[in-house]
């Protein structure tokens, strides 16, 4: 399959499907479609792809081909939802780790910060993180959390992770420290990423891939507003409630529970991470939920 | 054969040797991801298999156990994809009045499209598959599917783009 026809005819079903093909689009694509054999086989092959999925009954091949996405991302997913389902004990013991306190730079749950570093660098640090920063070696290291780090000048930083190290320059990366890894997310520029047995690999912008002990995974495509937290924002693009919650959950101190059968919810929207009441009581008038606060600390989802 | 380097003390590697020497190991390695016996002895047939399909020389590998656990945690991924569609589809027939569900041929007819229609669309970022399941499966239209992702009708025309393209190449 040539790549090239594969492409024009995409972009030609994409534009009649928008609704705003003209009589002259329609004309142009008949054209194509006759002016080689490769063209019309194409198109044809597009039709049958389109049958396929119209003969499918609705519902239920809409709940098993739009579920929830496993495979790799469910990795990371487990790790949430471990993190999310431990009891108060281990929230508790999480508040104040003790490297946090030797840390140079650290936010509290539902806290974020911004530091400006030199030659025009900048670090921003999401809620409950931890950092030591060395500007002699020009060196982050993240010790719990998140960061986010721009460096538009072509001096490199790097930052030091559990599992590994990066190397910035002209670029924006972001990093989260999981349990088992940590989240690599590229916004602009390429950085380059060094494993624990010295292996090296770049990710590029737009690029996003574990970083484990066992090295650099494989990397997906990321959407941007996944990182909306630098700009004090949360958003959810019909995401399940659930995972909405649990990322949430990482922004308020205290315990947040849900019951079982709202995970599968549905959320949409962009929320300021500034009042994380006010998310849970926009949440609650928009979906019908209960929300049951025994105190600040103790909130309940019905 | 060219004259790699083969020690002369170690048979040369085939077939029934790679098997052999490490069909228990990849299997108890299986099994301790999977849980089961069951399926631990099948992935580990299937890794088998695509390792004797693939191009590389038997002869040649430097590392067989870790090409074999490279194949097989392939295989896991799409397994655990299959289970998840499996588990998701079973929910749905479910969930469904007793009068609308269809026969077992039909179930399984329709899984079977499911599993085939699940690998083609594997790969593409999940917004691009929403948005393609919905025009498809929904009839939306793009106003509808850029409100419901919160972008606008351009990037939807975009996604739509790409999912094509994506299913053409993939589907030959």
């Amino acid at each position: 399959m040539n790549r090239g026809v594969a492409r024009a005819a995409a972009q030609w079903l994409a534009l009649l499907e928008s609704g705003a093909a003209t009589e002259r689009d329609h004309a142009a694509l008949q054209r194509w479609r006759d002016s080689h054999p490769q063209h019309e086989q194409t198109w044809q092959r597009a039709q049958a792809l389109r049958q396929r999925f119209s003969d499918l009954p609705q519902a239920l091949a809409m709940a098993s081909l739009d579920r929830p996405q496993p495979g790799r991302r469910a990795v990371l997913k487990r790790a949430l939802g471990i993190a999310a389902l431990l009891p108060t004990a281990w929230l508790l013991s999480r508040q104040l780790p003790i490297q946090t306190w030797r840390a140079d730079l650290h936010t509290a749950t539902g806290e974020r910060t911004r530091m400006a570093l030199a030659d025009g660098a900048s670090v921003q640090l999401n809620t409950a993180t931890a950092v030591d920063v060395d500007p002699a070696q020009r060196r982050i290291t993240l010790v719990e959390g998140e960061l986010a780090l721009n460096v538009p000048a072509a001096t490199a930083m790097s930052v030091q992770t559990r599992y590994g190290e990066l190397t910035v320059s002209q670029a924006e990366v972001c990093v989260r420290q999981l349990d088992a890894g940590c989240l690599v997310s590229v916004l602009k520029g390429s950085v380059r990423v060094r494993d624990l047995d010295g292996r090296t690999a770049t990710l590029q912008g737009g690029q996003q891939a574990p970083l484990k002990s066992s090295g650099l995974g494989a990397w997906v495509a990321f959407d941007a507003l996944q990182l909306g937290w630098r700009d004090g924002v949360l958003t959810a693009q019909n995401q399940a409630l659930g995972d909405f919650l649990r990322e949430l959950a990482r922004y308020r101190p205290g315990v947040l529970r849900w019951d079982p059968r709202l995970e599968q919810l549905r959320v949409t929207g962009s929320f300021r991470l500034d009042d994380t009441d006010r998310i849970l009581d926009l949440l609650a008038s928009s979906l019908g939920l209960h929300v049951q606060a025994r105190t600040r600390y103790w909130v309940t989802l019905s | 054969m060219n004259d790699a380097v083969v020690p002369t003390h170690a048979p040369e590697p085939t077939v029934s040797s790679l098997y052999r020497d490490h069909h228990s190991w990849l299997e108890s390695w299986l099994r301790r991801r999977l849980g089961n016996a069951w399926d631990a002895a099948d992935l580990s047939q299937d890794t088998f298999l695509r390792v004797l399909a693939s191009a590389q020389p038997i002869e040649q590998m430097q590392e067989p156990r870790a090409y074999l656990v490279t194949v097989g945690k392939r295989l896991l991924v799409n397994f655990h994809q299959r289970r998840s569609l499996e588990q998701a589809y079973l929910n749905a027939l479910a969930s469904l009045p007793q009068a609308c569900v269809p026969s077992p041929e039909q179930r399984w007819l329709l899984l079977e499209t499911l599993h085939a229609l699940d690998d083609l669309l594997e790969g593409l970022p999940v917004q691009v598959r929403r948005a393609f399941l919905w025009s498809q499966l929904e009839g939306l239209g793009y106003r509808e599917i850029a409100a419901r992702l919160n972008v606008c009708e351009r990037t939807v025309k975009r996604y739509m783009a790409q999912a094509y393209e994506h299913c053409l190449l993939v589907n030959l």
